[in-house]
Parts: C-alpha cells; sequence; structure tokens
C-alpha cells in the first residue's frame, strides 16, 4: 500500500460550524436544519444597506479557542481577533465580501499532523442553482476553518486525522458535525508536481474518496505523460469523481480591508482561562488511560472513544462486563450496526440497559451471534420507526442442552432423506442445507458450529 | 440669524399655543409655494406627518408626557433607513428599494415624539459636494437658486434654510453636513465619531460615517443631537450616553482658540475676513487666541478620499443587479452581468470612487496606497491631538469659498474634491465640529467651523452661542 502512495503531499482546510445558539453578527438562531426557507434573517445577516454586524458572538469565540486548545494551538493573550472583508461575488453571499478573521491561532499539532492555523468566519447563505433562490437562514452562521500543514502522505492518514477531529469535536459537544455542517477542501500534489485543490467536499468519507481518485487521476496523467497543472477542482459526492472548475492562473484577489465596522476583540487571559477550564478529557487522552486501565486493544479503543456517549457507556459497562471483550462487541457488531445506519450512538436511540442485558448475555455466551445481532437490528429499526421494542432474552436463551440439540438435528435428517442422499453422493454443500433448516428451526438460538458437527456426526 | 428659534417653537408647542398640526401645516405650506424651485426632498411624507401631529396634539391635550422633540417636523437624508419607506440614496440602484427596518437615529426621534416630513435629496450615495450628483434632480440653494447648497446632505440643509422643517438630520462623511449648513446658512453639526449610532445609515465610509443634525440655531442642533447620541449594540463604535456630547455649560472666556494657518491658506479673502471678524467677537469675550500650524491638512484630502474610497468600493459590493438596482442579465457569465447591471445602476461619481477604491485594495496596490493612507491618517490625528493640548477649540472657514453656480464644478472633479479640503480632517481625526453662520456676502452665507477634542461638543456649542449672542 505504502508504495502506491509515494511523493504524494497532502493539506486539508475544514470548515466546521460552532453549535452556538446565535449567528456570529447578529442575534438570529444558528440552528437552520429545520427551518423554512429565510425565516431565520435580520437585516444584518441579510446585509440590508445601512445595517451593521453586531460584536463578535462571544460563545463562538470561546467554542473556537477550546477547538484550538484541542489542537494544541498557541494562544496569545491579549491578541485581536481582527476581522476583514474578502470580496468576492456570488449570490450566496448577501454583502458580496465574507467576514473573516485573521489568525487567531497558529502552530498546533495533532498526532503527527502540523496545524498551521485556524480563523473564524461568516458561512454565506444556500444558493439553490436549479430555483435560482438563496436562503439566508445559513448566512452569518460560525464557522471555524482549520488550515492543516501538508502532512499526509496518504488518504488513509487524512482518514484517521478527520476520524480523530471528529471524536474532538463531539467530545467538545459545541461543534456540529452533522452531514452538510462541515466542508473540505484538500489540497493535493506529488512530490515536485502542481498543487490540485478540490473544493467542497461536504463529509469526511467524502474526503477519502476524493482523495484516492485525485491520487488515481494524477498518476494516470503522469503514467500518459501529460503534466498536472495547478486548479480548483470540484468533488462530486455522488460520482466519487473530481471535476475540472477552473484553471487558477494567478491567485483570486479577495481585495482584504479591516473590516471597518468590527472592532477587534481581544482574546484576554481570562477567557483562555475558561475556556480550558471547561475542557473534557480528549479522545487521544482517553485512548490512552483505556488501554492501560482496561488492557484493550488500541484500535479497539480508538473505535470505542470516536463518540464521547460510547466511551462513557464502556467505562459504566467495564464495571461488571469484561472489559477485553465489551470493547471488541463494541467496536464490531455494535458499531457495524451504527455505522451501516450513519448514527453516532446517541443518535440511534439505543437504552443503556438493553445494551447491558444484549452485551452481557452475549459475552457470558448466553445468547448466539445470531441472536444477538438480530435482537440489535430489531432495536434499532424499532427505534428508526419510533416503535416500542421490549428486549426479551428467554425464548431465544442458547439451545447449549446437548440432548435436546441432538434430538432436533435427528429429527432434521430424518424428514430430509433427499439432502442425505445428496452428501452420500459427495456433495459437501448439501449439509448446509440441512443446517439452515435447524437454525431456522431453532430461531438462531442453536449454535451454528455445534449444529454443524452433531449432522456430520449423525449423518454417517 | 434668529437665535433660540427651535426652543421658541417647541415651547409654542407644549404650550398648546401652537399645534403639531399647524406646525406640520406651516411646512407643508411653504413646500407647496417652494419645493418647486428647491427640490430639496425626493419624498414628501404629507399624509403620516398629519397623522403624527394629531397623535401630538392628543397626547400634549390628554396632558400625556411627549417627548423632548414633541410636533418638530424633521427632514431626514435619503441614506438613513426609515422602516416602510423608500431609502434610495438619491440612486437609481436603490429607487425601489423600502426600507425594512428603523435606524436607530429613527427611532429615537420618534420614541421623541418628533414628525418626520421628508426624504430630503442628496448626492447618489453621498457622493458629491454640492448636492448636483443625485440620480433624481440637483437641489437649489435656498438663499440663491441658481446656486449648489452644499452636498451631499444638500436636501437636508435646504430644507431648514427654505423652512420646510424645524430640523433635519444629514450625514457627515468628510464635510457632507457642515458643508451645505455652512452654504445655505444654518447649523450643522457632525459630532465625534461614535456618538451617534449608524446603524441604518447606508455605507460610505464607515470609519468616517456619522448622523448629525441640521437646525436654525445651535440650540436646535443640540437638542437633536441629545435626542440621537448614546450607546447602540447595532452599533460597536457608539459612546454609552454620558460620554457622548451634551449641554453646553463651558466657559469660553477661558478658551484658547488655536486658528490653524493652513485653514486660511486657500480661502476666499471675503471667507476669511467673516471668519476672523467672528475670532475677534470671541476675543472680545475673553477667549485667547493662538495661531497654530497643522502641517498635515495639506495632505488630508488625498488622506481623505483614499480611506474613503477603499471603504466605499467594499460596500457598494452589494449592489450587483441581482438584489437591488437594475436586473442583471442573468443568462451568462456571473461576472458579466454584475458588470453589466453595475455600469447601468450608478452614477459617473459613485463609479469613479468605486473604481478608485477597487484599485488601491487590490493586492499590488495596498501597501502602496491604502496602507499608507491608514499610517497618514494616523499622523493627521496625532498632529490634532497635539493641537488640543494648547487649544479648547481650533476655529476656520467651513468651505474655502461661497457656493458655486449649479453644474459648475460637475466636469471638474478634482476641483470638487479641494473644496472638502477644511472639512473632511474632522472625519479622519473623528472629532467633533460644526459650522454656523458668520456672515453674508451678499445674498449667500458664509459659514465658520469649529473643531474640538473627542468628545468635547460643549465646547464647539459653547462657541456657537457666545457667536449667536
Ligand atoms: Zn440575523
Amino acid at each position: 500500500m505504502a508504495e502506491d502512495y509515494a511523493g504524494v503531499i497532502i493539506g486539508l482546510e475544514i470548515h466546521l460550524q460552532l453549535a452556538t445558539k446565535a449567528k456570529l453578527f447578529c442575534e438570529c438562531p444558528s440552528d437552520y436544519r429545520n427551518a423554512e426557507i429565510n425565516t431565520q434573517i435580520c437585516p444584518i445577516c441579510t446585509s440590508q444597506p445601512g445595517s451593521k454586524p453586531m460584536s463578535l458572538n462571544k460563545t463562538a469565540v470561546k467554542n473556537l479557542l477550546k477547538l484550538v486548545i484541542a489542537l494544541n494551538g498557541k494562544l496569545d493573550p491579549g491578541a485581536p481577533i481582527a476581522v476583514q472583508r474578502k470580496h468576492y461575488f456570488y449570490p450566496d453571499l448577501p454583502s458580496n465580501y465574507q467576514r473573516t478573521s485573521k489568525p487567531i491561532a497558529v502552530k498546533g499539532k495533532l498526532g503527527k499532523i502540523g496545524i498551521w492555523e485556524l480563523h473564524i468566519e461568516e458561512d454565506p447563505g444556500r444558493y439553490d442553482l436549479k430555483t435560482g433562490k438563496v436562503d439566508y437562514n445559513r448566512s452569518g452562521v460560525p464557522l471555524v476553518e482549520t488550515v492543516t500543514a501538508p502532512d499526509f502522505r496518504s488518504p488513509e492518514e487524512a482518514r484517521e486525522f478527520l476520524d480523530e477531529l471528529q471524536a474532538i469535536t463531539n467530545y467538545l459537544g459545541n461543534i456540529r458535525s452533522e452531514p452538510g455542517s462541515m466542508k473540505v477542501d484538500a489540497n493535493i500534489s506529488f512530490k515536485g508536481g502542481k498543487r490540485v485543490e478540490v473544493k467542497n467536499i461536504n463529509s469526511f468519507k467524502g474526503v477519502y474518496t476524493a482523495l484516492k481518485y485525485e491520487i488515481v487521476r494524477q498518476k494516470n496523467m503522469f503514467a500518459s505523460g501529460i503534466a498536472v497543472e495547478q486548479e480548483t477542482r470540484h468533488y462530486d459526492e455522488g460520482q466519487g469523481v473530481t471535476t475540472g472548475m477552473r484553471k487558477k492562473e494567478t491567485a483570486e484577489d479577495y481585495r482584504y480591508i479591516p473590516d471597518p465596522d468590527e472592532l477587534p476583540l481581544v482574546i484576554t487571559k481570562e477567557l483562555i482561562e475558561e475556556a480550558k477550564k471547561e475542557m473534557p478529557e480528549l479522545p487521544r487522552a482517553k485512548v490512552e488511560r483505556f488501554v492501560k486501565s482496561y488492557k484493550i486493544r488500541e484500535d479497539s479503543a480508538w473505535v470505542v472513544c470516536g463518540e464521547l456517549e460510547l466511551a462513557n457507556l464502556f467505562e459504566k459497562l467495564a464495571k461488571e462486563i469484561d472489559p477485553q471483550k465489551l470493547a471488541f462487541w463494541i467496536s464490531g457488531p455494535l458499531k457495524k450496526q451504527l455505522n451501516y445506519r450513519t448514527l453516532f450512538f446517541k443518535e440511534s436511540g439505543l437504552r443503556e440497559s438493553d445494551i447491558k442485558t444484549l452485551s452481557s448475555k452475549f459475552i457470558a455466551g448466553e445468547i448466539t451471534d445470531k441472536v444477538m445481532e438480530q435482537k440489535l437490528i430489531e432495536m434499532l429499526n424499532a427505534q428508526a420507526s419510533g416503535k416500542h421494542f421490549e428486549l426479551k432474552l428467554e425464548e431465544v436463551i442458547k439451545i447449549s442442552d446437548s440432548v435436546e440439540l441432538e434430538k432436533i438435528v435427528k429429527q432434521a435428517i430424518a424428514s430430509n432423506p433427499k439432502v442425505v442422499e445428496d452428501f452420500k453422493a459427495g456433495n459437501d454443500k448439501s449439509l448446509n442445507f440441512l443446517a439452515g433448516q435447524i437454525m431456522k428451526q431453532t430461531k438462531g438460538r442453536a449454535d451454528a458450529q455445534a449444529v454443524m458437527q452433531l449432522i456430520r456426526k449423525l449423518v454417517q | 440669524m434668529a437665535t433660540g428659534f427651535t426652543k421658541n417653537r417647541l415651547e409654542k408647542i407644549l404650550s398648546g399655543s401652537l399645534s403639531a398640526s399647524e406646525n406640520v401645516e406651516q411646512h407643508l405650506s411653504a413646500i407647496d409655494k417652494n419645493e418647486k424651485n428647491i427640490r430639496a426632498f425626493i419624498d414628501i411624507f404629507a399624509d403620516d406627518a398629519r397623522k403624527k401631529a394629531k397623535e401630538i396634539d392628543a397626547k400634549i391635550k390628554g396632558r400625556t408626557k411627549v417627548g423632548k422633540l414633541a410636533g418638530l417636523t424633521i427632514a431626514v437624508k435619503s441614506n438613513i433607513c426609515i422602516s416602510g419607506k423608500r431609502a434610495t440614496c438619491a440612486s437609481k440602484v436603490l429607487e425601489n428599494y423600502v426600507a425594512p427596518y428603523n435606524a436607530t437615529v429613527i427611532e429615537r426621534i420618534l420614541a421623541e415624539d418628533a414628525i418626520i416630513i421628508g426624504a430630503a435629496n442628496m448626492d447618489e450615495f453621498a457622493a458629491g459636494s454640492d448636492c448636483t450628483n443625485s440620480a433624481f434632480y440637483p437641489t437649489h440653494n435656498p438663499l440663491d437658486h441658481e446656486r449648489v447648497p452644499g452636498g451631499s446632505s444638500g436636501g437636508s440643509a435646504a430644507a431648514v434654510s427654505a423652512g420646510f422643517a424645524d430640523l433635519a438630520l444629514g450625514s457627515d462623511t468628510g464635510g457632507s453636513i457642515r458643508c451645505p449648513a455652512s452654504f445655505c446658512g444654518i447649523v450643522g453639526m457632525k459630532s465625534t465619531y461614535g456618538t451617534v449610532s449608524r446603524y441604518g445609515l447606508i455605507d460610505m465610509g464607515m470609519s468616517l460615517d456619522q448622523i448629525g443634525p441640521f437646525a436654525c440655531d445651535s440650540s436646535g442642533a443640540n437638542l437633536l443631537l441629545s435626542a440621537i447620541s448614546g450607546k447602540d449594540k447595532f452599533d460597536q463604535s457608539t459612546y454609552a450616553s454620558a460620554e457622548a456630547g451634551s449641554g453646553a455649560h463651558a466657559d469660553i472666556s477661558k478658551f484658547t482658540i488655536g486658528i490653524p494657518k493652513e485653514f486660511f491658506a486657500g480661502a476666499d479673502p471675503e471667507v476669511a475676513k467673516a471668519v476672523k471678524d467672528s475670532i475677534k467677537k470671541l476675543e472680545a469675550k475673553g477667549a485667547k487666541v493662538k495661531e497654530i500650524s497643522l502641517p498635515a491638512v495639506k495632505y488630508a484630502v488625498p488622506i481623505y478620499y483614499l480611506t474613503m474610497c477603499a471603504e466605499f468600493s467594499s460596500a457598494m459590493q452589494k449592489y450587483d443587479g441581482l438584489r437591488y438596482g437594475f436586473p442583471a442579465n442573468v443568462n451568462q457569465n456571473l461576472v458579466l452581468a454584475v458588470s453589466e447591471a453595475r455600469e447601468k445602476s450608478f452614477g459617473k461619481e459613485v463609479k469613479r470612487r468605486v473604481l478608485l477604491g477597487t484599485y488601491i485594495t487590490m493586492k499590488e496596490q495596498v501597501d502602496a496606497w491604502y496602507t499608507k493612507a491608514i499610517d497618514a491618517r494616523k499622523a493627521l490625528s496625532h498632529e490634532f491631538d497635539s493641537a488640543f493640548k494648547q487649544c479648547d477649540v481650533l476655529i476656520g472657514p467651513t468651505m474655502p469659498t461661497l457656493p458655486w453656480k449649479i453644474g459648475e464644478k460637475s466636469n471638474d472633479p478634482l476641483q470638487m474634491y479641494l473644496s472638502d479640503i477644511l472639512t473632511v480632517s474632522a472625519n479622519l481625526a473623528q472629532i467633533p465640529a460644526a459650522s454656523i453662520p458668520c456672515g453674508m456676502s451678499g445674498k449667500l452665507s458664509i459659514g465658520l467651523q469649529i473643531h474640538a477634542n473627542k468628545l468635547q461638543e460643549a465646547k464647539i456649542f459653547a462657541i456657537m452661542k457666545a457667536l449667536e449672542e
């Protein structure tokens, strides 16, 4: 794998929405997800002639500081947040300039990835190309942009970084990490080659796909002797490909000027202290602690700690359930079902008591993995459709009585003479049919391996 | 000039000897008679004014407490948003733009029971010094109809001067209140940057803009200023009301008046003489007079135009033909569509300033121009700071010349810019300055300008009072 990516250089610019009550420069609500088009607007965020921005939302600033601290960025007490105007014409931008601050912090690090800078800015509105309408509910929502050093050497490294970043935002709880509330621009080049910027990737998953695609594309160009030009490309989420947008001959001129209406807000020592006090234990630290005190594998620890609610659940249950098996169960079967539905644990609606019953019974060997999975799916489906679900395991307890199981197998053999004939004629696979019949009859309560062994023994 | 004019009228209204309705009718009939010659207004709100007057009369009759501007009529410059009314900025771009909200100053004057009589004419987006750059029609000077009223708040000044309104609101970015006050023979004041909220004032140069009052006399200007000033969460630059300029209690016999020689350098001799005569009057009242020099004033005009145009081009960016102005033809590339719409929507002077401002903020140019202007502005402010260490106020002419004829300077933008030489420094230094009539030349009035240090409006009012006595 490593050779495939020889010479690859990747840097990321990650835009995340800060989950504040109000927008950055006005008092409109910032959560627009369930709002009717253009209902959360005012003269300020629609930039009506004559309107002026209010002073920077303090909560947004504190949330930003927390992210800076999490990314080990250097904060300079007494430094002002200087808001600038970045000019460009676009229908989603009501004033045709965007308010964006100068870097708030520089020189951070997450793992081995350097962080160049973080700054705060306002989100533009949402322009629907099809209808030509602009929804300004999003206009003015606080965004933080994190610019990494070009330190990634493969799409996997980028994915790992973004997973950790997502975990951090989840722990901080003040950053929206739902789909649509984040945006990534990726810079990809090969050593000595020109830099291609892929813009507007709207999910962390998309970043990985886009990077993989773009690397193959550039490699194919090299192979055919075509030079890669410096350009900006667009990521097409549906197709998983990048397409050319515009050639970047010279850097666009945004004519930055200090915003004359926005007085610089000073990052005081007190504000930094306040942010520090509110910092939770971060994912990286938690992983280390879990590995050390619960003796669980590091890779499962990262999965368990990928979401604060999941990590908390683990710690609670680990008091009564074998931590190693529990971690294995959470990072395996549980996470598989959640990922399949692209759900965070906290959104799944799964009850702690049910999870405890299910995992402990499974780990104790009282239910089969078939039953466990079945029940997990039933619970998630019930939650998704808003139905009440009661977890009952009495009837599905594993058939551990070998006499009973032998009886069932014998019965199955007796009532399927044709299958037995097939087997004797040399068709080994026909036994699978028998096993399937038995599993169906027992509703998965029988242990699949034990059933197969019994069939082989009794069919002779 | 009748001193105490505004106060007398207010007292009459409060005592019931003149109803607010009668006051409104008097102004409306003056408008009826003379507006066709002056063209001070873009919109006249006769019905609203009558309705509001009735409400105030009912309050007075019912002995309900009324505000400090009760029943007084006010003309409002067309770049200040009045909810439900057009805020045209005298531009084709905003010809049909109805403001969805009130500027803070409008909220405040309405809370004080003022009556808004109309939206006053101005230079398009305040870009001009004589009110001939209105996209609709020029305003005429009430003192001499062939001449300009000054600008950019020419309509507001003309409305007060012609007796169409008791008071008026204008905005001053580089002299836009003081110049027309001087040309129309009335009092106009630009207070310290941050004393009056700019929320709802359509931007020109955001670090320079300030809304201010016009009145027949200084006490009228003081009254209106006190009503509109004070802290506003919608404008971060505003001071708490306790700090903002208020009553005139300063004693001028203890004042040192600075006379910067640069203020008289290019002044018309007639203008200079009238101002110097007034200074003698102040000396006679016990003030000390001191000649000083402010060398940076020589550079004030270029510093001002660079600063203002940079901010102006940013503020004008939103008028793209997609939201305001002539609708852009969107069936083509966005850049072409927007440029075409902007080409059609803006007047010549607005375009000139937008282009200049865009040029000097371009990546390759910004250090050579805009950044230098910011530094030079600091140096100029510093010079004023030092002057105020030895002087209480600085006095000179408001305008170097008498009002010119309509059209005379329309084809010579540089000459027009130079006429701002004496007014722009106050905006750059963010200090208060006012213009008050100090003499006549035939039918025309001459204005005297008083500067004070930040938040020392009281000193300016004290000087004006002394000159009115
Ligand atoms: Zn808003």
